[in-house]
């Protein structure tokens, strides 16, 4: 390989990498925090989901903890949650830390909301409850209470 | 050399292109704070209006607004809880909504604790009247004081 060769393949791994850490993944070595975050189809910025979890970290580190532990990826784009929603699967798959859906479409505030609620449900899951519609009251609670504690308006 | 010099020069324009086109840039002020609107309706001009009234008429707003805010997000309204935390709204019941969450849609304005980010209210069709410069440019010298407040409250 000649030098010159060598360079642009170093300059496009070094671009690949920049690429990769500032779209797919969260990583916060205090925290021991590495979260995967998968390309978004519907163009929507990831960078919102990171804008939420560094909002997190910041704002309220207890939910912030949580999300690092029962979360291992976060999917932004559409799916069962629809446009503005977002999913947990009680699959095998989330045994471990978790896959949660997180639809990034309106904004910071109801990214974080949302982060939270599925967080709740990857916990439940973890704890070994079973997937009833009652778990559901837990987590709005769960989003209501971190939106009233971070949103600020007078 | 003068072939580097017109180099040059179309660098620093489409720079300053880039720095400006989704921002507010002030770079006597060393104050770069990133606009996001609705991608095809929105429109960055009222709140570069309302930032320049800012910056005309409280110094220190606009210091803390350049210091403690790297975004401004205009959004539909701000929501500060979840209405469907109500099992009767989910169930379609019908249930009135919290005073609360009823006076933070309707505010102009929010910050959001733990970030740097401003969340305005998005206009109503064709809302580009001076009273709602006014109105955004009060919001933006309050929350950029709430910004400060937490971040400096974070390092004591």
């Amino acid at each position: 390989m000649t030098r010159r060769r060598a360079a642009v393949v170093g300059v496009a791994a070094v671009a690949l990498l920049v690429l990769i850490a500032r779209y797919f993944v969260w990583i916060d070595l205090g925290a021991r925090c590495v979260i995967g975050i998968r390309p978004s189809l519907v163009g929507y910025d990831n960078t919102t989901v990171k804008r939420a979890l560094e909002t997190l970290r910041h704002g309220s580190p207890e939910d912030y903890r949580k999300v690092c532990a029962h979360v291992a990826t976060i999917n932004p784009n559409p799916s069962c949650g629809g446009f503005g929603g977002g999913c947990f699967w009680h699959a095998e798959g989330n045994r471990g830390r978790a896959s949660i859906d997180v639809s990034t479409e309106h904004g910071l505030i109801w990214t974080l909301a949302i982060l939270v609620h599925e967080t709740c449900h990857a916990v439940q899951y973890h704890e070994g409850r079973p997937p009833r519609f009652d778990l559901e009251q837990e987590c709005y609670a769960e989003d209501d209470r971190i939106l009233r504690a971070l949103v600020q308006f007078e | 050399m003068i072939r580097w010099a017109i180099v040059a020069l179309v660098v620093l324009a489409v720079l300053w292109a880039w720095l400006r086109a989704f921002a507010w840039f002030d770079p006597l002020a060393l104050c770069r704070i990133h606009i996001d609107v609705e991608l095809l309706e929105g429109d960055r001009g009222p709140i570069r209006a309302a930032i320049a009234t800012v910056r005309r008429e409280d110094p220190p707003a606009y210091r803390a607004l350049c210091h403690w805010v790297d975004r401004i997000q205009e959004e539909r309204q701000c929501d500060a809880g979840d209405p469907q935390a109500d099992a009767r709204v989910r169930r379609g019941a019908g249930a009135p909504l919290d005073p609360a969450l009823v006076r933070a849609r309707a505010a102009p304005g929010c910050y959001v604790r733990g970030s740097r980010v401003i969340v305005l209210r998005r206009p109503p069709e064709g809302g580009g009247d001076p009273a709602l410069a006014r109105e955004r440019a009060e919001a933006l010298k309050r929350l950029a004081r709430y910004s400060q407040a937490f971040w400096i409250d974070r390092l004591r």
